[in-house]
């Protein structure tokens, strides 16, 4: 009983001392509660089915963020990851009767595949050419599939296998838990060591290489990573609306994606998945001005962009917190003084 | 202080539990949904024929339920399903469960039916498909009836039957030619959109078409979207084909018939064109879309029987421009639904659809019967045939959509001939004509 | 076969081309990439055929309008939304993504989403070795051929082309010289949306009207620049007419494969940039520091 009263309070003080300090630490365990807690809210299938669709496409938005955001590689066919995770998860459970729970990650591995076989053409372009280069990708792979409609059922798709699980409830327990794991996991990614060279990566890529790193490498990871939990998304996403359609690999798609990415800020992991929450329920909420709704969707981006064109996320954060001019430590806006080294933050 | 909270909290609850009855109060209504892509033509048709019906039917005071008349409530929802399948599972999902609907009809782009259908029969909701004609729809009533018997197909008659309507349209024109021009031959250029749909219609045409005793002059696919088809009518040219069977949903449509009514090509053009059914084509092909032939649903002055001219003339004093055959949410609602809940007395589904499926009844289009399949399962899917639905020949004579077949129609050996009324001879361009003089 | 080939090639090599133009200058003046570009096209279309069906007045008068009010409109929109955000190129993307869709859904809500056609300029048909040609094809690529020589001549030529130029060579030193940098990169804005209305001018009275048109374009335009090498003309042009021609090649080999161009002109690109990265005719980018 003692023991257990030392874990609490020892949990008590780190919560107070690592998390309580700064309002975007708050904002993320909000967060994380708002997500497990929100059957608790609401049981609305047409809610939950919201939710459910959110959190497949956060995991969808950070990945491309952890592609193009950090090493700097603008993908602009992300949709080809989706639509491959989609398409082989669906094969695999209707022609071989490959459960969700395998099929979905096998459908990741044909993500990472593909992404492999892409990259290696990117590796020697830059900056706009590799944009346009990968919105080519999945315009090219659209082509295959009409061209095989016996096997990938042409623009009907595939249709009539396996759902996510029985109850509304499960599946967005499933899709969030799956969300919050795995955004954590690329979070923590880019934080690592592999992190730091993909960001250098962007920055100045021929630095890199003088300094020895093998960036083919690195740049071949990040496809290949971006289109594991792509893929994994592209296979939730099939399971869940129980269709596999050329809609998954269409343009609009990959627009939507950069859409996020950039709106949420690049090179933040979580600013996509804020940018997911925030605009997806929003452009489904404006569904009673349906003749409006794209057009002011489209606004919105626009008005954002003007005023904070380095993204939403960041922008928000630069206002409730503030970097110590000495120790270069994050602070919470509202303080005078740096919590760590006592500098005057003003 | 605390007792003015405690009044204050009574009072409140009163209130809502007064808020919540109202809300049971508005109970006498039968909720319908219509879903369907709202921004275009095809949803517009959804939405204006469910409109008629409902008018109609609560302009005569409700629909007779058991002891007490209910009338209908609309609840629209817009699919979105041109642009995004997410859109258009979404707002199925919405209407079921927040404005909880009690009976769907609409839907149009195949792939978005069939996700929607599965919410549709999720939730055990009678939801009647008028515009979808992907026989995989009904085929899954078949195998899975528990599951999907709430589906019944309104409009049209699946793509097989629409392929052979278009053979047979395309015989009789090819009958017309042969005689007209005095060729012993006639040969068919096959014109498909690259469209799932189209290729079970394609893959047959090469087959029935020798079978007629026409010869097959070559195959081309054009893509849905193509803004320039010249280089296929100059191969159709060089072929010497007379007829062009066409298979078109998309623009592709307009850009053919425009392009080949411009380039003055030697063939007569029959078969699907489905922007061809639209007023508008004649200003999207600036009148070159002259005598194209397609198969359509409804046509100013053409009859199936008596319900026909009421619907159609309404519909064109009411919006200024004639159904298509999405707008057969007005059967759904007027022919299919409401007289089955007055058999019943009831508005539970699974009584609704033992009635529905066995009734043979007259709608706007000619009968509706559901199909049993050769094992004994029932379909939900529409009979094709003379006495129940046909569909029309409807050609372009001079600006105006005139229907062309059946025009003394033998269905088969020692059957009656069929015209409808209001049918008048098909045309043959006058270049066409020219052509073939010498 | 092969004639047909060649006119077809042709014919949407000049489109492919006029497009392909007013996008790789901007992009090579300021560095925009205008995804936006096919927009204002569609812009011009719509423009035509309210002018013509609505109003009913001369296509000629309609064509002329319609360059002028969607250049004015593209100065507008590149004022209001573009400039100020012009350091960021990731939000440039997406701004001009988000542009092109807020002019399709206006379209949309203005027009409806059926499909619309506008009057062809000239009416009727030659027959031209065997095969029949529209007169406002080749108005189409005679037109094309007099903007590029116009556009030569304004580049190689004149005071503002050889400002533009050297802008899209080194902004900062361009700006060192003396040349006003930000009024170069309007000029070239104007000159760019003015080549895409141009475009929709010639090139609409053969196509489809409908708000959803300017999204195919768009892809084999940006292929075109791509495989010509961002931020050169010649590069446009050639890479305009390779592509062209590789479409009507697939349309005349392969009957039955027709939908297939979009995707193996695009594979010709890819394959092209394995090989030269900087596309045909563009310039290695040295790390830019």
């Amino acid at each position: 009983m003692g023991s257990l009263g030392f874990y609490l309070r020892k949990l008590y003080s780190i919560f107070r001392g690592e998390i309580l300090v700064l309002p975007s630490r708050v904002a993320v365990v909000l967060f994380f509660l708002f997500v497990l807690l929100f059957p608790v809210i609401s049981t609305d299938p047409y809610l939950l089915r919201i939710m459910v669709l959110t959190n497949i496409f956060a995991i969808l938005a950070a990945s491309w963020d952890l592609l193009s955001g950090f090493t700097g590689q603008l993908n602009f066919g992300h949709a080809l990851f989706f639509g491959v995770g989609a398409y082989t998860a669906a094969i695999l459970n209707l022609h071989f009767q490959i459960p969700p729970w395998g099929s979905i990650p096998l459908g990741a591995l044909g993500a990472v595949f593909t992404g492999l076989i892409i990259g290696i053409p990117c590796l020697r372009l830059r900056g706009v050419y590799l944009a346009l280069t990968t919105l080519a990708f999945p315009i090219i792979l659209l082509g295959i599939v009409y061209a095989l409609p016996d096997l990938t059922g042409g623009e009907l798709g595939i249709s009539g296998f396996a759902r996510l699980s029985h109850s509304h409830i499960a599946n967005y327990y499933i899709t969030g838990l799956l969300m919050l794991g795995l955004c954590t996991l690329m979070w923590k990614i880019t934080d690592s060591n592999t992190g730091i060279i993909f960001h250098a990566i962007r920055e100045d890529e021929l630095a890199v290489r003088t300094a020895g790193i093998n960036t083919t490498r690195y740049k071949l990871l990040a496809f290949c990573l971006s289109g594991f939990f792509a893929g994994i998304s592209g296979g939730l996403y099939a399971h869940f609306m129980r269709i596999a359609g050329p809609s998954t690999l269409e343009v609009s798609m990959s627009f939507t994606v950069v859409i996020w990415g950039v709106f949420g800020g690049l090179a933040t992991i979580y600013g996509a998945v804020a940018a997911v929450f925030i605009l997806f329920p929003l452009l489904e909420f404006l569904q009673f001005w349906s003749e409006y709704r794209t057009l002011m969707f489209a606004a919105i981006i626009l008005l954002i962009l003007l005023y904070m064109p380095e993204g939403l996320i960041p922008w928000v954060r630069d206002k409730i917190e503030k970097e110590c001019p000495r120790c270069k430590l994050r602070n919470a806006a509202i303080r005078k003084t740096c919590r760590a080294c006592t500098a005057s933050l003003d | 202080m605390k007792m003015k909270n405690m009044v204050r909290s009574i009072f409140l609850t009163v209130f809502l539990a007064l808020a919540m009855c109202f809300q049971a109060w508005g109970a006498d209504v039968i909720k319908i949904g219509v879903i369907g892509p709202m921004k275009f033509m095809q949803g517009k048709g959804h939405w204006n024929g469910a409109l008629m019906a409902a008018d109609q039917i609560n302009g005569k005071g409700g629909i007779q339920v058991g002891n007490k008349k209910m009338k209908i409530e609309l609840v629209k929802a817009d699919s979105n399903e041109f642009l995004n399948i997410t859109d258009a599972t979404n707002a199925m999902q919405r209407i079921i469960t927040r404005d909880k609907v009690d009976f769907i009809v609409g839907g149009f782009r195949s792939e978005a039916v069939l996700a929607m259908q599965d919410i549709a029969m999720d939730y055990k909701k009678i939801f009647i498909d008028c515009g979808a004609a992907d026989p995989e729809l009904c085929k899954k009533v078949a195998e899975d009836y528990d599951r999907y018997k709430y589906f019944f197909r309104g409009s049209p008659f699946n793509s097989h039957y629409l392929g052979k309507t278009c053979f047979i349209q395309a015989a009789t024109v090819g009958a017309i030619l042969k005689k007209a021009l005095g060729i012993p031959k006639v040969k068919v250029a096959i014109v498909t959109e690259k469209a799932m749909w189209a290729e079970p219609i394609t893959k047959a045409a090469q087959g029935v078409f020798p079978k007629l005793g026409m010869e097959v002059a070559g195959v081309w696919r054009p893509s849905q979207t193509a803004t320039d088809v010249t280089a296929i009518l100059s191969a159709i040219q060089s072929s010497h084909a007379q007829m062009i069977f066409t298979a078109f949903s998309a623009s592709v449509g307009i850009t053919f018939a425009r392009q080949a009514g411009e380039l003055k090509i030697p063939a007569v053009q029959v078969g699907i064109n489905v922007e061809a059914q639209k007023d508008g084509f004649w200003q999207a092909t600036q009148g070159k879309g002259n005598y194209v032939m397609q198969l359509d649903t409804y046509c100013q002055g053409v009859e199936y029987n008596d319900l026909t001219a009421p619907f159609v003339d309404g519909y064109v004093k009411r919006f200024g421009e004639k159904p298509t055959y999405t707008a057969a949410t007005y059967d759904a609602i007027l022919y299919s639904l409401a007289p089955t809940i007055e058999q019943a007395g009831t508005l539970d589904a699974d009584k609704l659809v033992s009635i529905l499926e066995k009734r043979v009844y007259k709608v706007s289009p000619g009968t509706d019967k559901y199909i049993v399949d050769a094992k004994g399962r029932q379909t939900h899917d529409l009979t094709w045939g003379p006495g129940y639905q046909t569909g029309i020949g409807v050609q372009w004579q001079d600006g105006k959509n005139m229907g062309v077949w059946p025009y003394h129609w033998v269905a088969a050996k020692g059957a009656p001939e069929v015209t409808y009324k209001g049918i008048v001879p098909y045309k043959i361009p006058p270049w066409v004509l020219e052509a073939y003089k010498k | 076969m092969a004639v047909n080939i060649l006119i077809s090639g042709l014919i949407s090599g000049s489109m492919y081309a006029l497009l392909a133009i007013g996008f790789s200058l901007i992009f090579g003046v300021a560095r925009i990439v205008n995804i936006a570009h096919t927009a204002f096209y569609m812009l011009a279309a719509y423009c035509i055929f309210f002018i013509t069906e609505k109003m009913g007045l001369n296509p000629v008068i309609a064509m002329v309008a319609a360059v002028i009010v969607v250049t004015l409109l593209g100065l507008i929109v590149y004022l209001l939304f573009i400039k100020p955000i012009r350091e960021h190129e990731a939000a440039v993307l997406i701004g001009t993504i988000a542009l092109a869709i807020a002019m399709q859904e206006v379209m949309l809500l203005a027009f409806g989403g059926s499909f619309r056609s506008v009057p062809s300029l000239i009416g009727g048909y030659f027959v031209l070795l065997g095969v029949k040609v529209f007169y406002q094809q080749l108005l189409t690529f005679i037109v094309v051929l007099l903007t590029l020589a116009a556009i030569w001549i304004l580049l190689m030529k004149t005071k503002l082309g050889l400002a533009i130029r050297s802008t899209a060579d080194d902004r900062e030193v361009a700006n060192l010289m003396g040349m006003n940098e930000s009024r170069v990169t309007m000029l070239a804005m104007g000159i760019s949306v003015g080549l895409a209305a141009l475009t929709g001018a010639v090139v609409v009275p053969l196509a489809i009207v409908s708000p959803f048109m300017w999204t195919n374009p768009l892809i084999v335009m940006m292929a075109v620049v791509v495989l010509g090498g961002l931020g050169s003309i010649k590069g446009s042009f050639v890479g305009a007419y390779i592509m062209g021609f590789a479409e009507a090649l697939v349309v005349f080999l392969i009957p039955k494969g027709a939908f297939l161009k979009g995707p193996v002109a695009l594979s010709i690109m890819i394959l092209v940039l394995l090989i030269r990265p900087e596309g045909l005719f563009g310039v290695a980018f040295e790390e830019e520091r």
